[in-house]
């Protein structure tokens, strides 16, 4: 199958993670000096969503994984974890930090382009499948990222992401104001990338990204929903929340459980709009 | 409290139907003489699940016009309505087109339906407009599972979350925030003397009290009672019924926000089956 990622968005994407994998590691947004001395990256929502279900020896698939941290955090909590990335120096960070918090042994790092996951994969599956944070932006087929979902899916194995919300994307800050208005388009257009010059990252806005851009896809809930039901899963819930777990803006609120928000004061819109959504879904066991 | 936005709505919803029979948008001559009410959403989405003898509940039918249309279609249908002016309205009409055989019109909150009606149907409807007026889906989910059949459809076709979002002032260079997403239970109050079907009027009954719902609190309900989703599809457009200033009509007869024809999504379907 011919890859849905033209190429100059796959290069540019690749080098931008990689940069950013640098930032990152440096970063207190990721603080990874935390993580070794014990501390979780996954946040509270994930936990208290998904951590019921992840005992010893649960094997878990974490799609998108950046430079492991959270699969990492997974596999702490018992789980055998297999986390995927494009990003080379990504994976590699990945691989260190297993060994340095002594993880090596339930958890393994593959280097690939989502779209190339059956490749590497084969046929097998696992428990859970785990998506979180900023993956699905980067991908212009849902359709054939849910495909892979379903088959790396045990029979009866539960898939969970936890996601910005497809509204927030859309929306732009009102210039010199601390408010907000629908900037961008709000419904799919897989063939229209939104192509943008990075501005820092997410984890650190002084990051310095000069020449790199961004090539994003937009999506809308019909389409996440209608990718997994259409993959043959059974959405068992989709909650949706008015936090982000990084901030769009600089003037946007944090709480005292790191979640940011709008800000309140007169016409302000703290917890007003969806910041981010998550979705839990099963592979039905026949 | 509960009880006195119901009160304030019903006396908007009684004195509304006679605005709405008269009124061009929605056509009572036309639909009289055959013209299907129903928009092409519903038609192609739930049209090929109706056949001769499918019996269908509408609920918030208002004067039962694509209750109507559905019977026309070979469906056995029943109109729920909490306005007495709406559902006397339709079964004058069914009457009138000669479908009272196969068209049953009750009134009742349609929270409180499993307490006056029984049965158990193939197909539950609801449209354009219908979940505004109401503060529970936890209950409303509850009684579309209760009159479901298993295997039995759910479908709704409506107005989406975000179009009830944008300020009412919202130019397309500007599409700022007006309303909430999120409301928490609480109501926003309105008081305006006119009616969407007929902005001349001056309506005697002008507050009203709705709740915009967002996606999760529209679909887990249903989802916890026992629904499965089938699809969820959104559409840039709506059918004419949206008084924002922000809206344009174009050429389909198809409303679209101003400058954001393909962008905004303006309206959702949503399709699911009770486990069998």
């Amino acid at each position: 199958m011919t890859d849905p990622i033209p190429a100059e968005a796959r290069a540019a994407n690749l080098r931008l993670w990689n940069a950013w994998t640098r930032v990152h590691e440096k970063s207190a947004f990721y603080d990874v000096e935390g993580f070794k001395a014990g501390a979780t990256s996954l946040w509270p929502l994930e936990l208290e969503e998904l951590g019921p279900l992840v005992h010893e020896g649960t094997t878990l698939l974490h799609l998108q994984c950046h430079f492991g941290m959270d699969t990492l955090s997974w596999a702490r909590l018992g789980a055998d974890v297999v986390g995927l990335d494009l990003s080379d120096e990504a994976i590699g960070l990945a691989w260190r930090l297993a060994d340095e918090v002594g993880l090596s042994r339930r958890a393994e790092f593959v280097c690939a382009d989502l779209y190339d996951a059956d490749a590497h994969l084969g046929s097998r599956v696992f428990d859970i499948v785990f998506v979180s944070w900023g993956a699905i932006e980067w991908l212009p087929d849902l359709e054939r990222w849910a495909g892979i979902v379903a088959r790396h899916l045990a029979p009866g194995g539960t898939f969970y992401m936890a996601e910005i919300h497809p509204f927030a994307y859309g929306l732009d800050e009102v210039p010199g104001e601390h408010d907000v208005r629908v900037g961008y388009r709000l419904l799919p257009a897989p063939d229209q990338p939104v192509v943008e010059p990075l501005e820092g990252s997410y984890a650190d806005s002084g990051a310095d990204t000069t020449g790199l851009v961004s090539y994003g896809w937009t999506h809308d809930l019909a389409e996440i929903l209608g990718a997994l039901t259409g993959a043959g899963l059974r959405v068992e819930h989709l909650h949706e929340f008015p936090t982000s777990p990084a901030p769009f803006w600089d003037w946007m609120v944090r709480d005292e459980a790191r979640w940011w928000w709008l800000p309140d004061g007169e016409g302000g819109l703290r917890g007003d709009l969806p910041l981010s959504y998550s979705i839990r879904a099963t592979k039905p066991a026949t | 409290m509960l009880d006195d936005y119901l009160k304030a709505n019903l006396a908007s919803w009684d004195e509304a139907v006679g605005l709405h029979v008269g009124s061009q948008m929605y056509n009572v001559e036309g639909f009289k003489k055959g013209r299907c009410s129903l928009s092409d959403i519903e038609l192609s989405e739930l049209g090929p699940s109706v056949h001769e003898g499918t019996t269908l509940l509408h609920l918030q039918c208002h004067f039962g016009l694509d209750t109507l249309s559905w019977a026309r279609r070979g469906a056995v249908v029943t109109g729920v309505d909490f306005s007495g002016e709406g559902v006397g309205a339709a079964r004058a009409l069914a009457d009138e087109v000669g479908l009272s055989a196969r068209a049953a019109f009750v009134q009742s909150d349609v929270l409180a339906l499993p307490d006056v009606l029984q049965g158990r149907f193939d197909v539950v409807f609801t449209s354009w407009g219908a979940l505004i007026w109401l503060g529970d889906l936890e209950r409303w989910a509850q009684v579309i599972a209760h009159f479901l059949k298993p295997g039995g459809t759910f479908y709704m076709a409506e107005f989406h979350p975000y179009a009830f979002l944008l300020a009412d002032d919202a130019a397309p260079e500007s599409l700022r925030i007006g309303y909430p997403y999120f409301q928490y239970g609480r109501p926003q109050r309105f008081d305006e003397p006119s009616d969407y079907a007929d902005p001349e009027a001056k309506t005697q009954h002008t507050v009203t009290f709705e709740w915009n719902h967002g996606f999760a609190e529209i679909l887990d309900p249903l989802l916890r009672n026992g629904l499965r989703l089938d699809s969820l599809h959104e559409f840039p457009h709506t059918i004419v019924g949206l008084p924002f200033p922000f809206l344009e009509v174009c050429e389909d007869g198809l409303q679209r926000v101003k400058g954001h024809h393909e962008d905004f999504p303006l309206s959702f379907s949503l399709k699911m089956t009770k486990e069998g």
